[in-house]
């Protein structure tokens, strides 16, 4: 008889498992700028790591893949060595019984066409192409690339004004950011290794709440060059690019169509998500640079010429974002009560709120705006809010926190339902949404999983209001001869943010990229700042100078991450007032010292180790 | 104050200093490798590990500060065991045959090995398989030597400023991407070598430094002899030759050397075409035949006293060379007056900040840079640059320049030509050669207009404001943009700019002196200055850039017609009285004539007797075929060189002389620091020091000097020049760094002048009106032609041509053009073509760019092969009598065919 026990050998794994997770923190944390033909045979060594040892591709073939790929990071290959790799790969693909072999096999393979340049300049350069190199990751991941490790670092000590100060060096917006910013600068944190990123965003709101910007002193604006900018469009773009000229001296004209400041921030943004006073604060620091002229209601080819402005300024800067919302072409579409979100959201930015008492709200689109649309809606009394969402839930690109905070709220998500139809009563008023059911696919080129409709009925969705936020196009109709692609309507430029074929013609923010986030508009119009600058014949200084404290040592013990709290969904659905809590400041300063100030400890210190 | 123990020492140091530090000042050595102070603080070796009570792990002890109340243990066996172990990292990916590397016993790598008795690495490395880098002339990079302690990389970035040299990847490891390879001339690595000066191990070396190894060699401190930076440098010597050179930590070079330092100032001096015996032409054959001392001292004093008793003294002149010691220009202009019996004495300043010391004597009271180098450069708010491009031309100073901009100091750059800096500048003013005075009146126009002026100051210290305020009310920005061919609104933001900055000082050189309104254009810097009240106090002021090595003190020790050592003028009869004393003798009451003049009056048969110490006019003075004409036309001409050059062939008896290694001395810089000279070698041949060669004709002449040892000589200055009252050899051999006025022993020097009061009691407000260039382009000569030095040459090339790396760089004449006029004469980049004015023609090459204007050209000054003096016009300025080098009108043609 054989004895069977209870302890298996997944003992050993359950083990093992701690340091998986450790493993997957370590892939998360990968720092941006390392060799990517180093890091594909590290993954190489980790998937011959997994052999079962059954098949000769996988068993034999992974570590043989690994000295190859060795061989070219070592600057020993020739030609002949990738077609080794192809051959040997292309056959451990073709082979291998399971995944472990095969899949890691096909990962090599793609990433040599991903990569073929890196392999070459292995090969031929014995070295990697320039760009590989290790960065701060959160500055180099930040598109203002703002001082991060520096702000933190006078948060810990208590220096709120230096603190926004700092920020305010690469990025006027310190208090819209802290309230808004998707924060890309969090993806790569190298606290990761240890326990979880740092909540950076959390901690510049900490700071904003205790150095409110226009409060905090500006750095000196530089004598006048006499030297004339017209903006158009006071968003984040314009605002910046407007921020920084104004700084280095140059007088700025900037032409607003609507009658404040702020574009999409006040305009497409709740104010329970960036309250507007808040809002204000930055921009009265951005004007309080002192050569900043606001022209509000100013409309290009309604109140005043495209080629006027061109022609009176010594440089222009386009930053009229993507502002009108796109409604998909469906039957019924132009029924009564169907609006764009950013129609509706927008009314509200400027104080208009509509009352949508006894009312079924239909809201589609699986993004934030989706998501700004359906909490408003909420807070504007409607009766029931449905979301009509294409993909699944996990695929939608509203943040998790939005999704969340909208189920909370009471709005309800039909998520794989694509819309088919809006029925209308005899007066042409909307009655229904009806929406195909879907099924999710296979992946698609950009590793994404597709939807199809499923083989299920329609589904009728009763309602009066359809608010559609599935896109924001851009009205560039005003700038057609200036470099406007027909089909996006985007403007096409350059690196440097020049407006192709024109020398003293700028662009950048939504309406370059297409609809984007707050911090990247705001990065370009930076870029434009200083390109406009240079255009001119200056090499304009513009930072201030701000003492840093000493670095700490690194505190490594392990602690969780402070997640900012929302006011309870029962009260904030009543009204727009702020949903999210501050940290406290002990949380913020546990925060703080948790940082591992990558720019003094890590590659920042070297030459060009930064961004 | 910081309070800890350190091996069981109490410490107390200041907030923020490191672990390192605090050790240090208790005497506790913890080693280093990447540490370099102030440049390399990366803590990447990790070889500086200490141990702190409470702390789990090690503290690197070069990068972390002091707390209140550490514990620190420098030497325990856990820091032990982590250097131990770091050294066994680094040294098995380190090629360990030490008896191949010329580093060996100077290699910190290998000390630290020694001192941990790592013999060699318990781990099996990974040796890189990369090509050494060497096909620059003067510097080489062996990876497989390399740490990768980015010391290198810091230095050229951080310090230099011209960040070429960068860190690399190759997989997961760090390589130095070192700019020496086949395509080094493309790069834009200018080869200081500072790089090569502070790699700790023999991976980046100089090929000079790869050729001896240490301990066979002696090290002697003297002073750069290129331009007036005064770069202090060690030569190192062996078997009595001079083998490389070592940067010392001078006031004004802070360890750095340019190019030109490292690698040009030794090989002249041993070239084997150096003279070696004085040398008499043969009337007959008009061939030199070499003579005795005698002969030729003996001939000098009969030719010379014979037409002293024919035509008088003043038929006489001397020229001084202001690349040699002061106390040989000393002795110089000593001969001149007192044994010649004329104040016929000069020096090539003249030709360069004559203009300076005149303007500046004039306005301040004091021809000099008023603040030193590290002031004007160090946390300052403004710089404005001023037709002066100190990147090529004073490449340390330029380094000091890049540093400060790079840390946020603002930069004004006015020049005609897109210069280096210009890329760097908030604001450059690309004006039209020889509108500096237009540029400035209109500077003063916008301060005055936009009440920026110091109102105090003026009232307080200054005369003559109310003249021109009046003069520059007519220069509106407007107005100057159109003399200039700049925008109206840089130039009022500049002169914002300048006016409400805090600290900013003036820095300026030959594009402002270089012109026949050069002292107006000097004057107009120190109306700018006095204007804004920026005299007299730290990082500010007016700073010319003087541009030989002792062109200052050839200045300082009268080597000057209408000056004594000094400053102090002929036309004084106390002066002459007091040196009469002083000399026994009875002196030439009138002041003589300047170097520019000379040649004129040559022509003429006013001057028929002529030395020249150490110049070579015919290749650096404008005009050549004027200058040609004057040399046939004197009766005697002596000539005191090191090398047989274009000028002595006009010579009748040639002497040679001593080169700075050979002899004893002192050099002032351009910030009045009197810095030693000393004897490194002694060279076969039969060269005399310059100073004995004088005290001989004196003698000969029939005045009594009795022999005296260059600190002999220093000490007869001290006696009669106030200023260098407190100066002598032995304050200086005791480590003090002395910058005139040093009025007595016990005084320590001035680094700042006119603080409180200006030399000359107030300051007075030149009032200068714009005047054109004497010469400016027609339909015949259509263009505008400046001339300028660039990095790698030094004026004749007496010095850089023989040294062949750097011919290899640059090794022949260009003139630069502007694209659009090369395309209207269908020039392309390279081409040879001819350029004439009215003094001549010469053939050179086109460089085709954006570098110059439309309508301006611009052609380095050192090669025969086009020497640009052939066209230069020599036109003179009222007060200096500077030559108008900057500006000339040429015709540029296409060869045909």
């Amino acid at each position: 008889m054989q004895t069977k026990s209870l302890i298996t050998r997944n003992e050993l794994n359950e083990k093992l498992s701690v340091y998986t997770r450790k493993y997957s923190k370590r892939i998360k944390g990968t720092p941006p700028g390392v060799c990517p033909v180093t890091f594909i045979r590290s993954f190489v060594e980790s998937a011959s790591s997994q052999t079962c040892g059954k098949c000769v591709p996988c068993r034999d073939g992974l570590p043989q893949l690994s000295k190859m790929l060795e061989k070219i990071i070592e600057g020993e290959g020739d030609e002949d060595s990738l077609t080794e790799i192809v051959d040997l790969a292309t056959t451990i693909r073709d082979t291998a019984d399971c995944a472990i072999g095969y899949e890691a096999a096909y990962v090599v393979l793609q990433s040599m066409k991903t990569f073929r340049e890196e392999y070459y300049s292995h090969i031929n350069n014995k070295q990697c192409l320039g760009e590989v190199g290790e960065k701060i990751p959160c500055v180099s991941y930040c598109p203002a690339n703002v001082d991060i490790p520096g702000y933190i670092a006078l948060i810990g000590e208590k220096r709120y004004e230096d603190a926004v100060a700092l920020i305010r060096n690469d990025n006027p917006f310190p208090t819209a950011c802290a309230f808004v910013c998707e924060h890309p600068c969090m993806t790569k944190c190298r606290r990761e290794l240890l326990d979880n990123a740092i909540n950076i965003r959390g901690l510049k709101k900490y700071a904003v709440d205790n150095a409110h910007a226009d409060k905090v002193w500006l750095p000196k604006s530089n004598v006048s060059t006499g030297k004339t900018i017209s903006v158009i469009g006071a968003g984040p773009s314009g605002l910046t690019a407007a921020y920084f000229l104004s700084l280095m001296g140059h007088h700025v004209d900037v032409y607003e169509a609507r009658e404040k400041a702020g574009g999409m921030l006040r305009y497409g943004i709740p104010n329970y998500r960036l309250p507007k006073d808040r809002l204000d604060e930055d921009i009265r620091s951005i004007l309080a640079t002192g050569n900043i002229e606001m022209h509000y209601n100013c409309m290009i080819n309604r109140d005043i010429s495209m080629d006027e402005l061109v022609e009176k300024s010594d440089a222009v800067f386009i930053s009229i974002g993507a502002q009108s919302g796109r409604l998909v072409p469906i039957e019924g579409i132009e029924s009564k009560g169907v609006a764009s979100a950013v129609e509706m959201l927008g009314e509200i930015g400027k104080g208009n709120i509509p009352d949508y008492t006894g009312k079924k709200i239909v809201v589609v689109g699986g993004g934030n705006v989706a998501m700004d649309c359906a909490r408003s809606a909420i807070r504007c009394n409607a009766e029931s809010v449905n979301v009509i969402v294409m993909e699944r839930q996990v695929d939608m690109t509203a943040s998790p926190d939005e999704i969340f905070g909208a189920i909370e709220e009471g709005a309800e998500l039909l998520t794989l339902h694509a819309p088919l139809k809006i029925t209308s009563n005899e007066n042409g008023e909307v009655k229904s949404f009806i929406a195909q059911p879907q099924r999710v696919g296979k992946f698609n080129s950009l590793d994404k999983p597709t939807v199809i409709p499923a083989d299920r009925d329609p589904i009728e969705v009763p309602c009066d209001i359809v608010l559609m936020a599935i896109g924001q196009k851009i009205d560039s109709e005003s700038f057609e001869k200036y470099s406007v692609e027909p089909v996006r309507h985007i403007f096409e430029t350059e690196p440097t943010t020049r407006v192709k074929g024109y020398e003293k013609i700028f662009a950048a923010g939504d309406c370059v990229s297409g609809p984007a986030t707050a911090i990247k508009a705001i990065g370009a119009g930076k870029i434009a700042a200083i390109n406009i600058d240079e255009y001119l014949g200056y090499n304009h200084k513009f930072k201030a100078h701000i003492a840093m404290p000493e670095p700490k040592q690194n505190d490594r013990t392990h602690y969780g991450s402070t997640h900012l709290t929302f006011v309870s969904a029962r009260e904030r659905r009543r009204n727009f007032d702020p949903i999210e809590n501050g940290m406290s400041y002990e949380e913020a300063m546990q925060e703080c010292n948790k940082c591992l100030r990558c720019d003094h400890f890590g590659c920042g210190v070297l030459v060009g180790g930064d961004i | 104050m910081v309070n800890l123990t350190i091996d069981n020492i109490p410490v107390s140091v200041e907030e923020g200093t490191t672990i390192l530090d605090a050790a240090a000042s208790v005497d506790i050595k913890i080693p280093t490798l990447c540490y370099l102070k102030e440049i390399n603080d990366i803590g990447s070796c990790k070889v500086c590990v200490v141990e702190a009570e409470g702390y789990e792990y090690l503290l690197t002890s070069c990068r972390t500060k002091v707390e209140e109340g550490m514990v620190i243990h420098t030497n325990t066996s856990k820091v032990r065991a982590a250097r131990y172990q770091m050294l066994n990292l680094l040294i098995a990916n380190h090629d360990t045959r030490c008896f191949s590397c010329s580093k060996s016993g100077d290699c910190r790598l290998q000390d630290l090995a020694d001192e941990y008795n790592v013999e060699y690495s318990m781990y099996k490395g990974v040796k890189t398989n990369r090509a050494p880098s060497k096909d620059n002339p003067f510097l080489t990079y062996y990876p497989e030597l390399c740490i990768n302690c980015q010391r290198c990389v810091n230095v050229c970035n951080k310090i230099v400023g011209n960040g070429t040299l960068h860190g690399a990847k190759m997989g997961a490891r760090t390589i130095i991407d070192a700019p020496f390879g086949p395509d080094w001339k493309e790069t834009d690595c200018e080869s200081c070598g500072n790089c090569a000066q502070v790699c700790p191990t023999g991976a980046l070396m100089t090929k000079n430094r790869r050729a001896y190894r240490v301990g066979k060699t002696s090290k002697v401190l003297t002073t750069c002899p290129h331009c007036a930076t005064g770069c202090q440098f060690y030569l190192i010597i062996r078997n009595n030759e001079i083998i490389d050179i070592e940067p010392a930590n001078g006031p004004s070079n802070e360890g750095k050397l340019c190019v030109k330092g490292r690698f040009a100032s030794f090989n002249f001096a041993q070239s084997r075409d150096r003279l070696t015996h004085p040398l008499i032409k043969n009337r007959k054959t008009g061939e030199f035949e070499q003579a005795t001392w005698d002969e030729a001292l003996d001939l000098i004093a009969e030719k010379f006293m014979e037409i002293k008793k024919k035509y008088g003294p003043d038929a006489l002149a001397g020229f001084a060379c202001s690349r040699s010691p002061n106390e040989d220009c000393y002795m110089l202009q000593k001969m001149v007056r007192c044994a010649f019996g004329t104040n016929n004495v000069d020096n090539c300043a003249r030709v360069c900040h004559s203009a300076t010391v005149a303007g500046l004597a004039m306005t301040l009271g004091s021809g000099a840079m008023t603040n030193p180098i590290h002031d004007i450069t160090t946390d300052v708010d403004v710089i404005m640059l001023v037709g002066s491009n100190p990147e090529e031309a004073h490449p340390v100073i330029g380094m000091q320049i890049r540093e400060a901009v790079e840390r946020g100091t603002k930069l004004i750059v006015v020049d005609p030509r897109d210069i280096g800096l210009a890329q760097k500048a908030d604001i450059h003013l690309k004006l039209k050669p020889g509108t500096n005075v237009a540029f400035a009146n209109g500077m003063m126009n916008v301060i005055i207009n936009e009440g920026l002026e110091d109102k105090e100051f003026i009232k307080e210290r200054t005369e003559g404001y109310e003249k021109i305020k009046e003069i520059v009310k007519d220069y509106t920005p407007e107005k100057v943009a159109k003399i200039c061919h700049i925008d109206p609104d840089h130039l009022r933001e500049a002169a914002m700019m300048y006016a409400s900055a805090g600290k900013a000082p003036i820095i300026y050189c030959l594009g402002v002196t270089e012109h026949s309104t050069g002292t107006e254009g000097v004057m107009s810097m120190s109306n700018m200055a006095m204007l804004t009240g920026k005299l007299g106090r730290e990082g500010c002021g007016v700073n010319p850039l003087r541009g030989q090595n002792n062109v200052q003190g050839a200045c300082d020790m009268g080597a000057m017609p209408t000056d004594f050592p000094g400053y102090q003028k002929v036309k004084n009869p106390e002066v002459i009285e007091k040196f009469e004393k002083a000399w026994g003798v009875k002196l030439n009451t009138k002041p003589g004539i300047f170097a520019t003049d000379v040649f004129g009056a040559a022509i003429n048969k006013e001057v028929r007797g002529l030395f020249i110490f150490g110049e070579d006019p015919v290749v650096t003075d404008a005009d050549q075929n004027h200058v040609r004409k004057a040399l046939e036309s004197l009766d005697f001409l002596v000539v005191s060189e090191l090398f047989m050059t274009e000028t002595t062939q006009y010579a009748d008896v040639v002497l040679p002389g001593m080169s700075y290694v050979e002899k004893e001395g002192t050099f002032t810089n351009t910030e009045r620091r009197v810095q030693r000279v000393r004897k490194a070698i002694t060279l076969e041949g039969d060269m005399k020091p310059d100073t004995e060669i004088f005290i001989e004709i004196m003698n000969r002449m029939g005045y009594k000097q009795p022999h005296l040892e260059p600190s002999e000589i220093m000490d007869e200055i001290s006696r009669l020049v106030p200023s260098f009252g407190g100066i002598s050899f032995k304050r200086l051999d005791n480590g003090e760094s002395l910058q005139w006025p040093c009025p007595s022993k016990d005084h320590p020097g001035t680094p700042i002048l006119h603080v409180g009061k200006f030399s000359r009691g107030l300051g007075w407000f030149y009032p200068a009106e714009y005047k054109e260039s004497a010469e400016l382009p027609d339909e015949e000569y259509p263009f505008i032609m400046m001339t300028g030095r660039i990095l790698y040459h030094y004026n004749t090339r007496a010095m850089t041509g023989r040294t062949p790396g750097l011919m290899k760089k640059q090794g022949s004449s260009y003139i630069e053009l502007n694209t659009e006029d090369a395309l209207k004469l269908d020039i392309r980049d390279g081409e040879r073509i001819k350029v004439s004015s009215r003094r001549g023609e010469i053939y050179t090459k086109a460089r085709v760019g954006d570098k110059v204007s439309k309508g301006e050209t611009w052609m380095p000054f050192h090669f025969p092969d086009g020497n640009a003096n052939v066209l230069t016009n020599a036109a003179l300025d009222e007060f200096a009598r500077i030559p108008e080098y900057k500006v000339c009108a040429v015709r540029i043609e296409k060869i045909s065919g």
